[in-house]
Formats: C-alpha cells, sequence, structure tokens
C-alpha cells in the first residue's frame, strides 16, 4: 500500500488558493473560463498548469467545459485543452470528464473526452483528442495517444503510439485510492518562518 | 528505485523457506504484495504463476463489446466489428470518408463518424498510413471486418488454419471427453511454466490445448519421460491412428506464389531505393503466415481481443478472483488479495528522505526552517560500505482485529557459508538488527477520515512508544534506533539497522520472516467476500508467516570520495 513513511511535499501557502472543498489551485496556473470548470475537491492543479476552460461549445447557456473529479493532481506545466471537431460542416468543441483519483504527470497535454476513475497518466504524454480512458488505467511516461484511442480497464499503455503493454493487478484500484489521498495528505502548506 | 519489500509465494519450491536473496533465482521467488493473492481455504499466499486461470469474458480493447465465447472461436479471437490496427504503427485505424481529410487550417481532422461519401477507406491517425494506398476501399462505413471477409478467408494462412482444423477435428473430438480429466490435472503445472505476465488467457487455454492428449502428438513429446506424459501415451496408444497431414500448398512452392521466399525477396531487395518499404520485424509480427518483406504488402488486422480473467487456487480450487461479467466494470464478484490478509510492509532509509518542495519559494521557506533537509545534492544516493545506518519498517495491519508481529532475519551466512570461505567473501558482509520481540499493530478501522494531517507529518523526534533514546531532527540515528518507533493507527512502525561492512558489494538485501498471531473468528478476514463458507470456529488465535525480501539498495564502494555524512 502507499508508504506511511514518505516525507511531505511543501509549497508555499501564498502561492496556492485553497477552497471550500479543499481543492488547491496555484496561482501561477492559468485557468482559463474559470465558470465552465467543476472540480470536485481535494483536486490539486500545479503551477504552470493551464486549463482551458473558455473553449466553450458554441450555443447560448452555461456548460461544463473540463470537469474533474476528487483527488485528482494537474501536474506541473499540464495542458487540459477540451477535445474540438467539425462536425457536419460545424466546429464545435466538446467536453472533458475526469474520473476521481486521477492523477497526471507534469508536461503532459490532455485533449482526452472521458477520464474514468483511478487513472494514472505519466509526465510528458499527449493524449490526443477524443481519447476515452476508462477506470485504473495507467500510462506510462512520455507515451503519445493518437486521437480517438480507447484505453481499456486495467491495462498499462505505454510508446509512440501508445500500446497495451500489460494487465493491471486486480488491486489496482485500492492501490490508486491509497495513493492519491496520501499525495493530498502530503501536500503541505509551508508558512513557518 | 528505492528501497523495497517484496513478499514470497512458495510455488517454485519444494521449501518453504526461500532460496537465499544473493542467488539470481531469488527474484522469481518474490512478487510485491498487490501482485499476490490470498486463499483461506488453503491459508496460503498465491501468486500469478501458480494460480489457475480461465477467461470469464472477451472483449474488444477497442470498441469495448462483449464476444460471446461461442463467436470467439469462429471470428479468431479478433474484434469482427470496425476495429482495425495499422499494419505500419498498430494504433487503431479510423473510418473515413473520401471528404478530404485537411482542413482549412493546415490540421488534418479525420471526423470521428464519417457522413461524408463513399468510398470510405481506412485511416491511421498516428501515421497518417490509409487503406486506400493498398487498395482496400469500403462501400459504407460499417461492418467493415463482414465488407473484408472474402479477403481474409482467400489467404493463405486462413486456407492452411481451416485445413488443419478439419484435420485435428475428430481426433480432438474423439479425445476430449478422456482428456478432459487430465487437461484439468495438467493445468496447475502448465500455468506454473508459462510466462505469466504476458499470458492472456488466449495463451493459457492454448497451453491447455496443448496439454490435451492428442493422439500421435504426445509420443513427441520431450516431456514424456515424465510419469504424466507416459499415463498420456498409454492411454492414448489404444486409439492412435492419425494420417499424416499434407500442407495445402509444398513449402518448397510457397516463392513462387508471391508469399514471401528466396528468388522474389532478392530481386525486391536489389532494386530497393528506400529502405522505408521493407517492413520491419514488428511490423510482421503479428501475421501469422511468412508474407512478403514490402510495407506496400501488409494489410490491416483486425484487432485481438482481450479477456478478464478468473483466477483459481491451484491446490483447492477455490476461486481466488472472479471478475464482474461486464468488460469495463472494475469490480470484482470475489477478490481474496493477498493485501486483504497480510500486514503491508514499505521500507524507507530516513538518512534519504528529504521534504519535497514545490517551487522555489517553498524552498526558501524550507532553506530557512532546516537547512540540511533539503536535497543539496550532497548526500550520496545510497549506503556507504563501512558505516551503519537506520531503517523504518512502517508495517500496515489490513484486519479489523489487532495482531503481533515478530520479526527474523533470514540467517544466510549461517545455512549457506558451509561450502567454502571464498562463497562468504563474495557475498555481501551486513548484519541487520531487528527486534526480536512481538510488537502489536492496532486494528484496522477504514476511517481515512479520522487520519488527522498533522498526525501523517509528524517529524522523527515525536515518537510516542518503543525503545527509543532519542533521534536527532532529520531522522539520522545519533543513538540505538532499534525498536518500536511508532504506533499510529493499525500502522506501527519498526526501527532496524544495518552495518555494512567495509568490504561490502552489491544490495543490502535480506529475507525476513513475518510472523503474525491473529485471533481468528467468524470476524476475522471476511473482508474480501462473503461468498466463500468458513467454517466457524471457536475463537482462538492462529499464526501466519510469510518470507518477505527487503532491499534497502546497493552499497556504494569504500573507494568512491567520501561524501560530508554525519553518523
Amino acid at each position: 500500500m502507499s508508504s506511511t513513511m514518505d516525507p511531505p511535499i511543501y509549497y508555499s501557502r501564498s502561492e496556492y488558493i485553497e477552497t471550500d472543498t479543499g481543492n488547491k489551485v496555484s496561482r501561477r496556473a492559468t485557468i482559463a473560463g474559470p465558470q465552465n470548470i467543476v472540480l470536485g475537491g481535494k483536486t490539486i492543479i500545479s503551477s504552470g498548469a493551464i486549463i482551458r476552460g473558455d473553449l466553450r461549445r458554441t450555443g447560448p447557456g452555461h456548460t461544463v467545459v473540463i470537469q474533474l473529479g476528487r483527488y485528482c493532481l494537474i501536474g506541473e506545466g499540464c495542458i487540459m485543452r477540451p477535445p474540438y471537431k467539425t462536425f457536419r460542416g460545424a466546429f464545435n468543441y466538446y467536453p472533458m470528464k475526469i474520473g476521481d483519483h486521477v492523477h497526471i504527470g507534469a508536461g503532459s497535454v490532455i485533449e482526452a473526452a472521458t477520464i474514468g476513475n483511478h487513472v494514472e497518466i505519466g509526465k510528458n504524454c499527449i493524449i490526443g483528442k477524443f481519447t476515452i480512458i476508462k477506470d485504473c488505467a495507467k500510462i506510462a511516461d512520455n507515451t503519445v495517444i493518437p486521437p480517438n484511442t480507447v484505453i481499456p480497464t486495467f491495462s498499462r499503455f505505454a510508446g509512440s503510439p501508445g500500446h497495451f503493454i500489460e494487465d493491471l493487478p486486480e488491486s489496482t484500484q485500492e492501490m490508486v485510492e491509497a495513493q492519491t489521498k496520501q499525495y493530498y495528505t502530503r501536500f503541505q502548506p509551508l508558512d513557518r518562518q | 528505485m528505492g528501497p523495497s519489500v517484496q513478499y514470497h509465494c512458495p510455488c517454485l519450491s519444494t521449501s518453504p523457506v526461500p532460496p537465499p536473496p544473493h542467488l539470481p533465482s531469488s527474484l522469481h521467488h518474490f512478487h510485491p504484495l498487490h501482485n499476490l493473492f490470498f486463499c483461506e481455504e488453503c491459508d496460503a499466499v498465491r501468486c500469478n504463476r501458480c494460480v489457475a486461470v480461465e477467461v470469464s469474458t472477451y472483449y474488444c480493447p477497442n470498441c469495448l463489446f462483449e464476444v460471446p465465447s461461442a463467436s470467439v472461436r469462429a471470428e479468431k479471437n479478433r474484434c469482427a466489428r470496425n476495429c482495425f490496427s495499422c499494419p505500419n504503427c498498430r494504433n487503431t485505424l479510423s473510418v473515413v470518408s473520401s471528404d478530404p481529410p485537411e482542413t482549412g487550417d493546415g490540421r488534418s481532422t479525420a471526423p470521428l463518424n464519417s457522413s461524408g461519401e463513399p468510398p470510405f477507406f481506412l485511416y491511421c491517425n498516428h501515421c497518417r498510413w490509409d487503406s486506400a494506398e493498398i487498395g482496400i476501399t469500403f462501400e459504407k462505413p460499417t461492418g467493415l471486418a463482414a465488407q473484408l471477409q472474402k479477403y481474409e478467408d482467400s489467404a493463405p494462412d486462413s486456407l492452411e488454419f481451416d485445413r488443419l482444423k478439419d484435420h485435428f477435428e475428430p481426433f480432438l473430438r474423439a479425445s476430449s471427453l478422456s482428456s478432459s480429466m487430465a487437461v484439468h490435472a495438467a493445468l496447475p503445472g502448465s500455468a506454473a511454466h508459462s510466462h505469466h505476465l504476458h499470458s492472456t488467457s488466449i495463451t493459457a487455454a492454448a497451453s491447455a490445448a496443448l496439454a490435451r492428449d492428442i493422439p500421435g502428438v504426445a509420443k513427441y513429446n520431450p516431456l514424456s519421460r515424465s510419469a504424466s506424459g507416459r499415463a498420456h501415451r498409454d492411454r492414448t496408444a489404444n486409439k492412435d491412428e492419425m494420417p499424416e497431414y499434407k500442407g495445402r500448398v509444398e513449402i518448397a512452392s510457397v516463392g513462387l506464389l508471391g508469399g514471401g521466399g528466396g528468388d522474389v525477396e532478392v530481386d525486391f531487395m536489389r532494386r530497393l531505393r528506400d529502405v522505408q518499404s521493407v517492413a520491419s520485424v514488428e511490423q510482421r509480427w503479428g501475421n501469422s503466415w511468412a508474407g512478403t518483406l514490402q510495407v506496400k504488402d501488409l494489410k490491416p488486422l483486425r484487432i485481438p481481443l482481450h479477456s478478464k480473467r478468473s483466477k483459481r487456487c491451484p491446490a483447492c480450487t477455490h476461486i481466488l478472483i472472479k471478475p464482474e461479467q461486464k468488460a469495463q466494470s472494475v469490480r470484482y464478484k470475489i477478490k481474496l488479495v493477498a493485501a486483504n490478509y497480510l500486514p503491508a510492509i514499505t521500507v524507507a532509509l530516513p538518512h534519504l528522505q528529504k521534504p519535497i518542495a514545490t517551487s522555489d519559494a517553498a524552498k526558501r521557506t524550507l532553506m530557512k526552517i532546516s537547512p540540511q533537509s533539503i536535497d543539496d545534492g550532497t548526500t550520496p544516493p545510497g549506503l556507504i560500505a563501512g558505516k551503519t545506518y537506520p531503517f523504518h519498517l512502517a508495517l500496515t495491519n489490513p484486519l479489523y482485529d489487532p495482531i503481533q508481529v515478530r520479526l527474523s532475519v533470514q540467517r544466510v551466512h549461517v545455512t549457506a557459508a558451509t561450502p567454502g570461505v571464498g562463497e562468504k567473501a563474495r557475498r555481501p558482509p551486513f548484519a541487520i538488527s531487528l527486534p526480536t520481540s512481538p510488537f502489536p499493530i492496532a486494528a484496522f478501522a477504514e476511517a481515512w477520515e479520522y487520519e488527522d494531517d498533522e498526525d501523517m507529518m509528524v517529524d522523527d523526534d515525536d515518537f510516542g512508544a518503543g525503545g527509543v533514546k532519542g533521534r536527532d531532527k532529520d531522522g539520522r540515528g545519533k543513538a540505538k534506533t532499534v525498536g518500536v518507533l511508532e504506533r499510529r493507527a493499525n500502522v506501527t512502525l519498526i526501527g532496524g539497522e544495518v552495518i555494512i561492512g567495509k568490504e561490502a558489494r552489491g544490495n543490502v538485501k535480506f529475507n525476513m520472516l513475518v510472523t503474525y498471531t491473529y485471533r481468528s473468528d467468524d470476524s476475522t478476514p471476511s473482508e474480501g467476500d462473503g461468498d466463500v463458507p468458513k467454517s466457524s470456529k471457536p475463537p482462538e488465535v492462529k499464526s501466519f508467516a510469510f518470507y518477505t525480501v527487503v532491499d534497502l539498495g546497493p552499497i556504494i564502494p569504500r573507494e568512491e570520495p567520501r561524501m560530508e555524512t554525519d553518523a
């Protein structure tokens, strides 16, 4: 299970905004169109991340562009951009939905349509447009997932283009859940002078 | 890679004691806790190498369609819908219409579900291969596999395969009844030998089929020297009359058919201008027939199916893993994993543990508080020969009852040193001290919420219980650090110490026997599922023991320039 002895991860209190539901959002992250972004709670958005909530579906009314679950981590310098396509001659953006306990490593670019629960995405990955990632999947560091790919449950993908590598153990869900909760607990403000 | 703990599964050897950790065979005996299962009936740990695997569902990894097992065989284990992999890069292909895929902004926007005009073709979003290049187009964008059926059925490999099937069919049918028992007996063995990591259910099924006694084949089996092989032969001897199989094509004439072969390929290579037109081994690997070397002859392949598998204990055949039927469900009807029974152990070297700062500002602040705690590059990433280091073992109790744990280090030095002194000198000489008396770990309370944050982040100096006599701030043991350091919720932190010899080499790696006692009543380890019937026993104290291997990391030889460290 998660190491109970892992050292804390310190951030400076002045850099992060903590919401009522425990989300921690870096002031150095670019949050475009925040009214179209939903965070589930206890989700961390690291510095340098870019979240494009402004790329919304054309048309009137309020839309959710990017929805994130609980205990997610958007790594440093990640770009989250909703997928887009021209359908029947009309260009449009489509919403992006991300489940609970999803960690996205630093420097990754995400244009997925759906990411399930308990998903780990490594560093410097590119997740192509309209990718569907099912629960308990894992994307290794530096993987390029081409557009429209479907990644089934309990599978590890790696490479460019990303390929199925192996099945993950049956207890992946518990492991990832413990790990993401642990990470949130370890992520501590540091303002003692 | 930091320090690690792995757990022993005794399936590979007859003795319950694992091999000494310096032997290469040690690697195959140990697994991460989360890859192990636990059989309640046998009261034993099981691993992926020893469990018997059976397929519960087949599904296509791309369209996630669950394929009934009847059509799995008919469709040759591949998706019979619209899923194809790119012959060039193995990416999934998408169907596009004849509309130009380029739009005004210069980006390729291959439409998802094309509503354009026929002909349709397959297009790779990654390498831009398209099936029009090799002359495959479709009249309508659905049921592509059926549209390609005629190409596939006339391919030499499928013709040959059908012929082989026809040839063996009567024998398989005749022997299936008598051999079903034999297969069952052979399955644990064959599962243990297969490379479990890469074995899909299909290969598991194939190995079961191979183990089946096909008359006439069994006698060529090199394993027939063994008792079970002889039994096969005896039983099959009487009904064993099989005509020799004749291939559809003579192997000598294959080259003439353009299906690969000497002169054609030599000729092709002679005219070769661009190395890109030669198909790589990887591109040809998935084909079951020796094709040509040319990229332009590669065909898109239907995507192979994946499966969900049930796992059984090899000894008592009780189910350890039973997934839900639905292909994309992550739940299990039965899930008896070792993590729910054995205490989880993590190991850490406190002298290597540094708080992590996410930003420069946080780093600066951290520097002000404890200048030593930031990794400034002066701490060597390992253990230096001739020094003494403390290490921590955190044991987490997964049971709803408290347990008593006793740790003991396996003395490889005594048992294995008998052959000679030379052997002894080669081994990394180090000594491990761990508390020898049993210690308790509190019950698991299933309450993440109660673990308050300050508690998780204790500095190393507020240990309550145990024989701690004093430690400095960043955990570098000045004093004796062996014993129970801390008890919190269902976690007990144990301090150990390793003394590394001056001439030590290799990794600090030792086998550790973990014995724990628990109160065995009905409420004990019923976490996995209630499906396994437990005979109601009177409350009694039971004990369970398992081996682990603890790897603290590599020893840095003495010759290296001495880094500034304390202790």
